[in-house]
């Protein structure tokens, strides 16, 4: 077995300046070098990060935690000079020349994707159905017949929520719609799970849009400027364009 | 391959918490799919009010026992559910309230 294998963490133009970050397992980062585009990469332990190694460890949820922790670190840090396109988590190459020949397959596609990313960010927007307020129209109590009532008031529950639901969802892609106007480019995603996101709303939008620095205000300012009752936006970034660049674009 | 836990921790008081939140789900999910169904026929309208006042405080009073039994476990309402994966979940979260 090698002494070392190549973890890569990201594409970048071959000019951009690397910065001091750690990387994962508490390893140096440095660069590989061909034509005109760098790979950020890692020498790492065989015996951690073997295929066989990786698929052990994906299961450990801290040493996922704090993998991915030190990819997002070295990814982050690189995009504050420059285009970035990050490259799969647990991305292990057996040596440099392997990583040279994944620049020199993929140049083009590589380029063309820096070049969608440059001077943009992608923000996420995640928007959460409010809870719909109850009360205002519950039909009225009869003292006679405590039954009766009680399934009416269940029929006006299950009704409202019911309608809430589906007027959320309809606020929600007209706000996309609206984002979507001006980014350079959407993305969507399925809902996270309330037990995921912590919160107990349920999710109708996850998105992330990749804007320019015009875009970002104007995100901004559609974010701030929407007041519907029925739902509350949480934005965030901005982000290395995770959803614009990645290998799997190809 | 995963290893195993080395020890399984048998702690009695977890145990009854956990049995308690499972018959609850069950019973709760059952309730509820008599509620919803007590609610379709009221609104088909075939049902004579005697029947309708019958079924609904039948109803209530189940809740009210499924609130007092969930209490008694220490239990919230969103915690009587179980995840079936690709399924999701086995009682619809919308229906839950505080």
């Amino acid at each position: 077995m090698a002494d070392s294998l190549v973890y890569v963490y990201a594409v970048t133009d071959a000019t951009q300046e690397l910065p001091a970050v750690t990387g994962v397992d508490d390893t140096s980062v440095r660069q590989v070098v061909s034509g005109g585009l760098a790979a950020v990469v890692s020498s790492v332990d065989p015996t951690r990060f073997s295929e066989e190694a990786l698929r052990r460890s994906l299961e450990d949820l801290q040493w996922l935690e704090s993998t991915a922790r030190a990819h997002h670190g070295v990814v982050a840090a690189v995009a504050q000079s420059g285009p970035v396109a990050p490259v799969r988590l647990a991305t292990v190459y057996l040596d440099d020349d392997n990583v040279r020949a994944l620049l020199d397959d993929n140049g083009p596609a590589f380029a063309a994707a820096l070049d969608r990313i440059r001077g943009r960010t992608e923000w996420g927007v995640k928007i959460f159905a409010a809870p719909t307020p109850g009360g205002a129209e519950s039909p009225a109590v009869d003292d006679t017949r405590p039954g009766t009532s009680y399934l009416l008031r269940r029929r006006a529950e299950r009704d409202r929520a019911a309608r809430g639901l589906q007027d959320a969802v309809a606020a929600a892609e007209a706000a996309h719609g609206d984002l979507a106007a001006v980014a350079v480019a959407s993305r969507r995603y399925a809902p996270q799970d309330p037990r995921l996101s912590g919160h107990r709303e349920e999710m109708v939008l996850n998105a992330a849009y990749l804007v320019d620095e015009a875009g970002a205000a104007a995100l901004h300012r559609l974010i701030e400027d929407r007041d519907e009752p029925t739902l509350r936006l949480e934005l965030t970034g901005p982000w290395a364009p995770y959803s614009f660049a990645t290998l799997e674009e190809q | 391959m995963t290893d195993l836990p080395s020890k399984i921790q048998l702690d009695p008081e977890a145990i009854g918490r956990d049995l308690g939140r499972l018959v609850l789900t069950i019973v709760e999910l059952v309730r509820q799919l008599m509620e919803r169904q007590a609610i379709r026929r009221v609104e088909s309208g075939d049902l004579p009010d005697e029947t309708v006042e019958r079924l609904g405080l039948g109803l209530m009073r189940l809740e009210e026992a499924m609130t007092e039994l969930r209490e008694h476990f220490g239990l919230r309402a969103e915690d009587l559910n179980i995840d079936l994966g690709p399924l999701g979940d086995l009682l619809p979260r919308s229906t839950f309230r505080d």
